[in-house]
């Protein structure tokens, strides 16, 4: 054989890496759809409560709140997963750096020792894959610290959802239904909180 | 494991035929790769596939210096011809690719920035190689539309690409050409199905006809000497071509 074992075993290495970026746009797509239907259970809690009058004043404020929440939490999902596309680009260029380094040194290897050219060609590929890897590990810096921004951001969206379950106690003979639309609002949030917290594994490189 | 037969040596100047690999894996077509060297610089004929690159560049290592490469000439865009260009550019990046221009915008997509390839005119061009004259043959529509075979008169060899390619079963390991009858069998279906113009193959056979060769080294199977290289011709001119059952 030619020795195309090297390169299966990079074609694998690579796609782990492209299956890694996969999951946390998954998850990234996930978490916008959970935001819209926030967005549009905060609309329908606003009516609710202009329904409710004032026994569900303080309802009210809340689920305005819970709205902006919502559009704040929808435009930090749009920007990690503007982070995640260009990362693909990164990927593409360590997997394909990664697999002509592969196919070269076996080629080297074939070929035995003193090939001339041979250590700058190694040199010139090593320098090209750290710094494809170094624009990565970048790159995962940045969506690391999104992802925990967007953390805190859930906890205030959690500390929302308490409060809106507080005032709907108050909510008079809404009370039911206001406590209904807040303890959905507490467990899409919960739901967020997981999704975020697998997020928060996931790495675009391996440490 | 492939290995590089010189098929020509005059002073300074020779081609290498790197030629079958019986322990390619069975689901890639078999291909030869041809070297140019004269002096100090080396051209590439048909690199082939990324598949079988470390077989191609160990063997041509083991005969010339690699960083005398100079650069590839590429008869036509298919992977099996020059699929394994990123590879030859991560060991030389300056290595200059010739190919039909018609293909220059598409070859990068194996790899190359813009000034790695030079573009070859439809009606061919000459490529110097260490002070000798290397002529570009058109063979457009055999079977790629933007074709070239290449031309060494001090030599006078012809790399003729796909045109006079023959899928050789396994037990037909030979560097030539031994028994034209027995031989050209294996070439037929591949010629009629492969070739799809008459009239392209009709040009080809009158310019290649004024040429004085030696050797007719195509890209898949074995390699046609002397008479047998007329042969060849007359056998093409009268094959009807571009169909699809024989």
């Amino acid at each position: 054989m030619n020795a195309p074992q090297p390169n299966l075993h990079v074609k694998a290495r690579g796609s782990s890496e492209l299956a890694r970026i996969v999951r946390v746009n998954e998850e990234i797509k996930a978490i916008v759809a959970t935001a819209f239907r926030i967005n549009l259970m905060a609309l329908n809690a606003i009516f609710l409560a202009k329904r409710a009058g004032n026994a569900a004043l303080g309802f009210g404020v809340l689920s305005n709140e819970l709205r902006r929440f919502a559009q704040d939490l929808t435009r930090n999902m749009s920007s990690l997963r503007d982070m995640t596309s260009g990362s693909v680009g990164s990927v593409t260029g360590v997997v394909q750096y990664q697999r002509n380094s592969s196919i070269l040194a076996e080629a080297i290897r074939l070929s035995g020792d003193g090939v001339p050219g041979a250590r700058e060609a190694r040199r010139r590929g090593a320098a090209r894959l750290a710094a494809q890897q170094a624009k990565l590990r970048a790159l995962d810096i940045r969506l690391r610290s999104a992802v925990e921004e967007t953390q805190q951001l859930v906890e205030l969206g959690g500390v929302l959802a308490r409060s809106a379950k507080i005032e709907a106690a108050y909510g008079g003979t809404f009370s039911p239904a206001l406590m209904q639309v807040s303890t959905d609002f507490a467990e899409v949030i919960a739901q967020i909180k997981r999704s975020l917290e697998i997020l928060g594994k996931e790495r675009l490189v391996k440490d | 494991m492939k290995q590089a037969h010189c098929i020509f040596e005059e002073d300074d100047h020779r081609w290498l035929a790197i030629a079958r690999d019986p322990s390619k894996p069975g689901h890639i077509i078999d291909t030869n790769e041809y070297v140019v060297v004269k002096g100090k610089e080396a051209l590439l004929c048909d690199p082939g596939g990324i598949e079988i690159f470390p077989s191609v560049f160990s063997a041509l290592s083991a005969e010339c210096d690699p960083t005398r490469l100079a650069g590839i000439f590429s008869s036509h865009q298919d992977p099996d011809i020059i699929s394994s260009l990123a590879l030859w550019l991560e060991f030389k990046p300056e290595l200059k690719c010739y190919i039909s221009w018609l293909w220059q915008s598409f070859l990068p997509h194996f790899g190359g920035e813009e000034s790695t390839f030079v573009p070859i005119p439809d009606p061919g061009m000459t490529i110097l190689l260490g002070g000798i004259e290397l002529q570009a043959i058109p063979a457009h529509y055999l079977h790629s539309s933007g074709n070239f075979h290449l031309y060494d008169p001090k030599a006078k060899i012809l790399f003729s690409g796909d045109v006079g390619a023959a899928l050789l079963p396994a037990d037909h390991n030979g560097l030539y050409v031994e028994d034209f009858g027995r031989h050209i069998r294996h070439a037929e279906a591949f010629h009629k199905r492969w070739m799809g113009s008459d009239k392209a193959k009709r040009d080809w056979c009158e310019r290649v006809s004024r040429l004085e060769i030696d050797m007719m080294v195509p890209q898949h199977g074995a390699i046609y000497r002397g008479a047998d290289v007329q042969r060849f011709i007359n056998w093409f001119s009268a094959l009807e071509v571009g169909v699809l059952r024989s």
